[in-house]
């Protein structure tokens, strides 16, 4: 672990190639001591209404779990089921020796100064994993929630599916609408191992000058599947993220979806990358981005083919609804060696007046028919994800407020 | 025979991209009658529907549209369609994430009456639609469309089955179909025709049918047939017509039936 300290030290100034350089110095650091209980109970009725917006409800009968961290000290949690642990990351890595083997294994430490921040100043995040040969369909849920202004929270999870597991978490990240700039720095490491499974649901909702820089990434084995499902619907100040997958073993899959509403002044940069590194890894990357009001939407997706069989495509769909709004999809393929199959599809468009037209003829008011084709547009299934799930993802988007037009 | 007019179109002039269209059509569609209008392509019969319906693009220069005795022309798309206007569109565009049978939930008027607080109502909420729904999708055999995203990737004869579904699903008062036959294999063309006809029988819906099948036509006894030329009505009379028009033409047929 030491040598993580040196190495975290050695990048606390290194700038991330993409996105604004944040300052983090302004930003301190609670005094609150640390707290963790299992009853979920003591949370209050009004940060429980905050955590609904994305999403998480510890009141849900048919979940399988669930950890609460507010701000940077205060946490929850509480596993229901035998087939999952759940553990506030620092309890974790105190338990089990052999997690150093995960804690910055997917991630570099030294990617980027908020790496080196998380790594250098660490107030908690999850550790989840599914036990081998345990398929779990009832959601985990975990919420981060960012209530204090002035202050950064970060953060580190890991995630690990076990052999023949297979896991669904939903993540509702979620500031109330505070005024001050905050700071949210979460590292998410998945290990998904031989033959497992797990959907991770991301539902982001943040206050206008909350500053998100999320470094994510996951490894995926011999006939695993990680399927990645990101959504923000809210102002947020400037977020920036690209998650990476390795895909490392044969028949391994991935594919990461993502949903951004751009509203207000907000700047958006999402990416994801794919790395097929094995025979017959499939990827798959699709994108929505709507540009309402003076938004700032990056769509960025990267595919990376490094072994012949294997095969992936991207999707970067983006509507654009304000003169204001501004889109840009990058969308980069990359084969190294001959045997690769990669496509791409990118496109940005507005809506159509034909569309309006027609779905006016029907009866729907012009602001109706403008909110439907929105909707219909934010609308991706994802495949196996469960009812429930879905529905969550489908409430979130039906509950957002259209602005725009 | 002088029933009710519904609609008439009075001297109507219309232009699409300031190019003018229609040169002065006035037609009286009679109240629970069905219309037809043929003519040439490219004579301005789809802009007489668009028109009717209010699209933007397409601009009355001169003339009015009455409905029940009143101009419609500032009346909104919405409005008109509120009021019981419905078109069946030739080449409807798609909606990415709207299901058909939801969407057609949304727009019905017999699911807006059962669940009666529209402002409070959700697309893939309104699941409590009436079993007529369902019956529908399996009489015009398009059940395969219900959790389809609308007209994507709908054949032609799909399209015409769903944009016939919708638009009876509006109750309307008067019933445009902008070609309900074309592109139909027989067995389609059967099923669309036994469902006009239901509904001119059931004589409560004025249509106004454009097409160039004789046969839709003279099925559904047409009872009035306007020809349009060049954006002018060239002819008006009945199915008794359509025989010959077969036979000669328009061109011919016009050149033999001089002006009225």
């Amino acid at each position: 672990m030491a040598d993580k300290k040196e190495l975290a030290f050695k990048a606390k100034d290194k700038k991330s190639p993409i996105g604004a350089d944040i300052d983090l110095n302004v930003f301190k650091s609670e005094i609150r001591e640390t707290s963790s209980e299992s009853d979920i109970k003591q949370i209050a009725v009004e940060e429980r209404r905050i955590m609904e917006n994305v999403g998480v409800n510890p009141e849900e009968k048919k979940t399988a779990g669930i950890y609460v961290q507010i701000d940077q000290n205060r946490v929850f949690y509480n596993s229901l089921t035998q087939k999952a642990e759940i553990l506030p990351i620092k309890e974790a890595i105190e338990k089990y020796e052999w997690l150093k083997d995960y804690y910055w294994n997917a991630v570099n430490v030294d990617a980027d100064k908020y790496t080196s921040a998380v790594e250098l100043e660490l107030h908690n995040g999850y550790f989840i994993r599914a036990r081998r040969g345990q398929r779990i369909r009832e959601p985990v849920q975990a919420c981060l929630m960012l209530k204090t202004g002035n202050i950064k929270q970060n953060i580190h999870n890991i995630i690990i599916v076990e052999e023949n597991a297979e896991l669904h978490l939903v993540t509702g990240c979620v500031s109330p609408n505070i005024l001050e700039p905050a700071l949210h720095l979460g590292i998410t490491e998945f290990y998904v191992k031989k033959n497992a499974k797990l959907t991770f649901t991301m539902i982001h909702r943040w206050g206008k000058r909350t500053l998100v820089r999320p470094r994510s990434a996951a490894i995926v084995e011999e006939g695993g599947v990680f399927i990645n499902n990101y959504i923000i619907l809210s102002d947020v100040g400037d977020l920036q993220t690209y998650p990476t997958v390795y895909l490392k073993g044969e028949n391994s899959k991935a594919e990461l979806y993502s949903v951004i509403y751009g509203t207000g002044k907000s700047i958006y940069d999402v990416g994801g990358r794919i790395i097929l590194e094995a025979e017959g890894a499939k990827g798959k990357i699709v994108s929505r981005t709507i540009g309402a009001d003076e938004s700032i939407i990056y769509a960025r997706g990267h595919l990376i083919g490094k072994r012949s069989g294997c095969r992936a495509h991207l999707e970067c769909n983006g509507l654009l609804l304000s003169d204001k709004s501004r889109l840009t999809a990058i969308p980069e393929l990359e084969a190294e060696t001959t045997g690769v199959e990669l496509s791409h599809e990118a496109t940005i468009g507005k809506i159509e007046q034909e569309q309006l037209t027609y779905l006016m003829s029907r009866g729907l008011s012009e602001e109706e028919a403008n909110s439907l084709i929105v909707r219909g547009f934010m609308t991706i299934n994802v495949p196996d994800l469960p009812p429930t799930l879905q529905k969550t993802v489908d409430d979130a988007i039906r509950l957002t407020k259209l602005s725009g037009f | 025979m002088s029933g009710e007019n519904i609609l008439s179109l009075i001297d109507l002039h219309v232009s699409a991209d300031s190019t003018p269209i229609l040169k002065g059509v006035s037609i009286n569609f009679e109240k629970n009658k069905v219309h037809a209008i043929v003519g040439p392509n490219g004579s301005g019969k789809s802009t007489i529907a668009k028109a009717i319906m209010g699209f933007p693009d397409y601009k009355v220069t001169r003339g009015d549209i009455l409905y029940k005795g009143e101009s419609i022309l500032d009346k909104t798309i919405t409005e008109r369609a509120r009021m019981g206007i419905a078109l069946a569109f030739q080449n409807p565009p798609v909606i990415k994430g709207v299901k058909l049978d939801k969407f057609i939930c949304k727009i019905c008027r017999d699911c807006q009456r059962a669940s009666d607080n529209r402002s409070g109502r959700h697309l893939g909420e309104a699941d409590k639609c009436t079993p007529d729904l369902t019956d529908g999708f399996r009489k015009l055999l398009i059940e395969n469309l219900k959790d389809r995203d609308i007209n994507d990737g709908f054949s032609g004869g799909e399209i015409r089955r769903s944009e016939l579904f919708q638009v009876i699903s509006l109750k309307p008062e008067v019933m445009i179909l902008d070609e309900p036959d074309s592109g139909l294999d027989y067995d389609s063309l059967k099923l669309v025709g036994r469902t006009l006809k239901e509904i001119r029988d059931a004589g409560k819906t004025t249509m106004i049918i454009i097409t160039h099948s004789r046969y839709i036509l003279e099925y559904l006894e047409a009872d009035k047939v306007f020809i349009i030329d060049k954006g002018r009505k060239v002819f008006d009379g009945d199915k008794s017509i359509l025989p010959q028009l077969e036979e000669f033409g328009y061109k011919e047929f016009l050149n033999r039936n001089k002006l009225r």
